[in-house]
């Protein structure tokens, strides 16, 4: 609505005229809009904490020296809140053109039908370097509504001087070498009573999922729009045991009933009495707060796999771009992502820590011990069931959580308790 | 007497007494100067009641709220509801712990107002410091601190009770089941209801004069038949007041259970509002919250439903 206020003022002539240029009289249709003069707006909403400041500046230079009459409004939106305000703003005429959505969101708004079919502009935002887990993320349906935007994976943060002190050459490879490293390190510091090998709270549901990934197992499988828990499996239930034998090794004192949130484990690891956590990048440096030497004892491996040599595969959470269905200037939202998705500016994001959607040049994460473990296991990354209802499993009563704790403490046996968790994420899956 | 007296004799009085006197022109404006609070009411209490009728038989997910779509579906959100046996178990559940919560609260806040009756000076101000901080302490101030000293590992209580000598507490999780779980909130609950039932009881208690209760002394009572004769008429109606609008709190709590377990372990904690939170907010069903969001009045209604109808009769009427 207000585009169309602005190119009215600007067009001499009558209003007919301004209103059938603009193509307010009809649907927000990308194939007229590109016929329009006057000056036009395109409204992007990034998320706080997402693409750095100077990238965004660079970029919307470009995008208005290489459009001319066009002005980005850019818009940082905060997370808190972020659903409310995107169902009501995608409803108005006021809809913005371009939007970063939660990796989870994705699915929900596709099947509510408002967001735009990107799978034939794909081919334009460099869809052969895509990130495969923030691809599956952004499909409903077998068609593309969102494209990959930027991500990022757990790895194990380890304490260098700790390592070296107990007699631990290499940073483990396989989930073996993990157990050897944990009793290497609890024979060493064991008489200390504070000291954890591995803090790991009885909930952290993210390493779980790579447990079952390394098994071969997921939490659910596909068909077509419809989703059918598996957490009965023999693979899930293997990814389970591993949680729990290694949960046992570690000697951590972390509560078996909450996440690693709750306490927030970058805490406890700044306390200096941790030798590895499983956590993101930047969880290090909320660590070395309190505790500034930490950044340099500390360095990063990814998560091990069963099998030696490799990598377990890892969830990635992160962020997709979509265009909003009411969008009016959805040719320009399109250009806007094709800039956006390609190597000059994706390559920003592995500067700043983040894995890029969109090119598999992670080059730049290399420079940063931490940033490199998780450049190296970025490439065996998996998303979450693409399912309308993920959102609301997440924020809500989340079976996972709920399995690991009553098999952690013994209240339900492995069998129980994968079955219930099972039928409850099929129940949630059924909205 | 009582403060539902108090509020309302007095603007009902004085019309009654200077009717006789008034031109028409002098009936009218009492309802002017009533008009702009009833229609502000209207507005910010009555219309979204209405709207949440009105949702309630509508199918009303993301898709048709984001497309503006009206789609009428008659009952078939209640019969959903209504259906699903899980309604019936949180129900009763919130039912049952709306009522434990209730009568504890009432209890313990009656305890607390005619110990503060019985103590004098230091000790007193003390106590209503105590229970004035414990009021004032935000919700989710109080519920961090709660689940903290609850907390497997770190907890005081666990640690203490160790200490104590009850070995095994240690790591004892007090939200592993979903009654444990409602025990805990229940205790939050009390914590920050009773310092409100206290108080009022408290200024109840105090319009019941010392001259009385010496008269009762000097009669021979005893410490229980002083409390029978002198205390519980002055507090009665008053008591009755705090367990009515307890019930309407403790029945749609929802901050506290949210934020202790979000309705877990494997939902054993859910309570309605949760449910509806779960329906409506998380899972974008909004005719489905609606329905539940009216069912949860009908059931309010029902369970105070004598209450309203004293209130409504007569507000004279002593409760």
């Amino acid at each position: 609505m207000r585009k169309c206020l602005d190119a009215r003022k600007s067009v001499v002539g009558g209003i007919a005229l301004a209103l059938a240029l603009t193509g307010c009289a009809g649907s927000g249709n990308s194939g007229n809009s590109s016929d329009q003069t006057g000056p036009r707006t395109l409204t992007v909403w990034l998320m706080n904490g997402s693409a750095p400041q100077p990238l965004t500046d660079a970029l919307h230079k470009e995008f208005q020296e290489t459009h001319k009459d066009v002005t980005v409004k850019y818009e940082v939106q905060q997370w808190n809140g972020i659903q409310d305000k995107l169902t009501t703003a995608l409803a108005g005429n006021d809809a913005p053109d371009v939007i970063e959505i939660g990796n989870t969101q994705a699915p929900k708004f596709a099947a509510a039908k408002v967001l735009t079919d990107l799978t034939e502009a794909s081919s334009g935002f460099n869809k052969d370097q895509w990130l495969g887990s923030l691809k599956d993320s952004g499909s409903w349906d077998g068609k593309q509504f969102a494209v990959p935007f930027y991500a990022a994976n757990r790895l194990v943060l380890y304490r260098k001087d700790m390592f070296e002190q107990a007699g631990v050459a290499a940073v483990p490879t396989s989930r073996q070498e993990w157990l050897d490293a944990i009793s290497k390190l609890r024979a060493k510091f064991g008489a200390d009573p504070e000291f954890q090998a591995l803090y790991l709270p009885g909930q952290n549901w993210y390493t779980l999922l790579s447990f079952i990934y390394d098994e071969g197992g997921d939490i659910a499988k596909r068909d077509g729009t419809k989703f059918t828990a598996t957490l009965d499996s023999a693979q899930a239930k293997a990814g389970l045991e591993f949680y729990k034998t290694l949960q046992e090794a570690s000697g951590t004192k972390a509560p078996k009933d909450t996440d690693e949130q709750t306490p927030e484990q970058a805490g406890i690891f700044g306390q200096g009495k941790v030798a590895m956590m499983i956590a993101l990048p930047w969880e290090l440096a909320t660590a070395a707060k309190n505790n500034p030497g930490l950044t340099a004892q500390t360095s990063a491996f990814p998560i091990p796999s069963k099998n030696s040599g490799a990598t377990a595969p890892v969830f990635q959470g992160g962020s997709n771009l979509a265009v909003p269905a009411y969008s009016k200037d959805q040719d320009l939202a399109k250009d806007y992502l094709k800039l956006l998705s390609g190597a000059k500016y994706q390559s920003q994001f592995a500067k700043a820590g983040m894995i890029p959607g969109t090119s598999t040049d992670v080059a730049a994460l290399e420079a940063d011990p931490v940033n490199a473990a998780m450049a190296k296991a970025s490439r065996n990354g998996r998303a979450v069931p693409a399912t309308p209802t993920w959102g609301a499993i997440e924020a809500g009563q989340n079976p996972l959580k709920d399995m690991l704790t009553a098999y952690l403490t013994g209240a339900k046996t492995i069998g129980v308790a994968t079955a219930d968790a099972n039928s409850a994420l099929n129940k949630a899956f059924a909205g | 007497m009582t403060a539902t007296v108090d509020t309302v004799s007095p603007a009902a009085a004085p019309p009654r007494a200077a009717r006789p006197h008034r031109r028409p022109a002098g009936r009218v404006a009492p309802y002017l100067m009533l008009a702009p609070a009833v229609v502000i009411l209207i507005a910010l209490l009555g219309w979204p009641a209405l709207q949440v009728l009105g949702i309630s038989f509508r199918r009303l997910d993301l898709g048709e709220l984001v497309r503006g779509e009206v789609a009428w579906i008659g009952l078939e959100n209640y019969r959903a509801v209504l259906s699903d046996p899980e309604f019936w178990v949180i129900g009763l559940r919130t039912l049952v712990f709306t009522a434990a919560c209730v009568v504890a609260t009432v209890l313990i806040g009656l305890g607390i107002a005619v110990l503060m009756r019985h103590l004098d000076g230091f000790v007193r101000v003390a106590l209503q410091l105590a229970l004035v901080l414990a009021w004032a302490t935000p919700i989710i101030a109080t519920t961090t601190v709660f689940q903290w000293m609850f907390d497997q590992r770190y907890g005081i209580l666990n640690k203490t009770l160790v200490a104590l000598g009850f070995d095994g507490f240690a790591g004892h999780s007090w939200f592993g089941s979903g009654a444990s779980t409602m025990t805990v909130i229940g205790l939050l609950i009390l914590w920050q209801a009773v310092p409100f039932v206290a108080f009022t009881l408290y200024a109840g208690l105090l319009s019941a004069s010392k001259e009385l209760y010496e008269a009762a002394s000097i009669d021979g009572a005893g410490p229980w038949q002083s409390f029978r004769t002198v205390s519980w008429p002055a507090v009665r109606p008053l008591l009755t007041m705090v367990a009515f609008l307890s019930v309407l709190w403790d029945f749609k709590v929802f901050t506290q259970v949210w934020a202790i377990k979000q309705g877990g372990p494997d939902g054993d904690s859910t309570t309605l509002p949760v449910l509806l939170y779960l329906k409506g907010i998380s899972g974008s069903h909004f005719g489905v919250a609606a329905a539940i969001a009216v069912l949860m009045l009908l059931i309010l209604v029902a369970v105070t439903w004598r209450y309203l109808r004293l209130l409504t009769r007569s507000p004279e009427t002593e409760l």
